[in-house]
């Protein structure tokens, strides 16, 4: 048996306990449906809906809770340079009352939900394929508990394409001299 | 020399779960103890800093019943509980009983504060340490709530929103536990 097949050995071991690490300690009631690498042209704004999933028996808070102490369902995006986010659109949170507070109602999101990004790279930005990064703030509850504010990360893939226009644009001008 | 495969493979798994297990205890401090662990057993003592400034050490209640409830101002749930807590600390404060609340927050002491007034907390309200929650098994979820004789011994814990008649039920049976009256 070679070095190599025992380094293999040892970085399998580690990747699966760490993965064991995350499911037990890191459980999130919100996951990430992340989208298909989508085409945005540069200069130009693209909307791109990103998809979430509260897990069942579970609700955390909409983007506008109605009462001031409630932590409040946000997106950050930390975009490559010259990318530019120019807008996060929240859905409406569902109007709910719970058994602990029947005579209350709460703005939540439960099951799926959308949260809508609008991109727009920068005309610097060369065309490419681009990670977008960041994390989604949330605090969840089920009927009788509540859970610690979480962070859920989040990532997806934009290619930067030219526009049909910018090709135009940026056409060499022919010289007065040419058909002299 | 010949390497024999198998003692490679063991040496090579044995290495990787010393790894894993040495990351791991650096990385994340595990609980001291379950809150299962703690039943029948000393309640772990805690000095902390209260809404008012002062600093409150769970020990000096020995000899009264204590009601240690870890909340949040952002726990639905915890709020139902307050006005129970409050009407129970008039009730049963003559005979022994101390409510504790334990705010595990991110906000500052003064909302906190301002938070306690506004739902008419008549007990005292300390602000909660990581360290703290990780003495009572890790507080997963609010509220969480202890209930600790007068001897100081944790008779019963409720994890999440239960009836306010359970809760009283719980204050009852830590005031009849053994114990002697707090001396001053």
């Amino acid at each position: 048996m070679s070095l190599r097949a025992v380094c293999l050995c040892v970085a399998l071991t580690l990747g699966l306990a760490s993965g064991d690490e995350l499911t037990a300690n890191r459980r999130q009631a919100v996951t990430f449906h992340a989208p298909e690498l989508s085409p945005v042209y540069r200069g130009a704004p693209s909307r791109i809906e990103l998809q979430f999933r509260v897990a069942s028996g579970f609700h955390i808070n909409s983007h506008q809770p109605k009462q001031e102490y409630l932590k409040k369902t946000e997106l950050k995006l930390d975009p490559p340079t010259d990318i530019v986010i120019e807008k996060v659109t929240y859905p409406q949170g569902q109007e709910q009352s719970f058994a602990f507070a029947p005579q209350e109602k709460l703005s939540v999101y439960s099951g799926d939900f959308l949260i809508g990004v609008v991109v727009r790279p920068l005309k610097s930005v060369l065309p490419a394929s681009y990670a977008v990064h960041g994390k989604l703030n949330y605090q969840a509850c089920d009927k009788a508990a509540c859970y610690p504010p979480r962070q859920l990360p989040v990532s997806f893939e934009i290619k930067v394409l030219k526009s049909a226009a910018e090709g135009k644009k940026h056409n060499p001008a022919q010289s007065p001299h040419a058909h002299t | 020399m010949k390497r024999d495969p198998i003692v490679l493979v063991v040496v090579a798994v044995v290495i990787s779960l010393m790894l894993v297990f040495g990351i791991q205890k650096t990385r994340h401090r595990p609980p001291q103890q379950t809150a299962e662990q703690l039943q029948g057993k000393p309640a772990p003592d805690f000095s902390l800093a209260a809404t008012d400034g002062k600093t409150v050490k769970l020990s000096n209640f020995r000899g009264k019943a204590v009601l240690l409830n870890f909340w949040a101002t952002w726990c639905e749930p915890c709020k139902v509980e307050m006005p129970w807590f409050v009407e129970l600390q008039t009730k049963y404060g003559p005979q022994g009983l101390q409510v504790l609340g334990v705010a595990m927050d991110d906000s500052s002491p003064k909302e906190i504060a301002e938070f306690a007034k506004k739902m008419g907390v008549n007990y005292p309200v300390v602000i909660g340490k990581e360290a703290v929650g990780d003495q009572y098994g890790g507080i997963p979820y609010l509220p969480s709530t202890f209930y600790i004789s007068r001897e100081g011994k944790v008779i019963d814990k409720i994890y999440g929103l239960v009836s306010r008649s359970e809760i009283e039920a719980d204050v009852r049976r830590a005031l009849a536990s053994p114990g002697q009256v707090a001396q001053k």
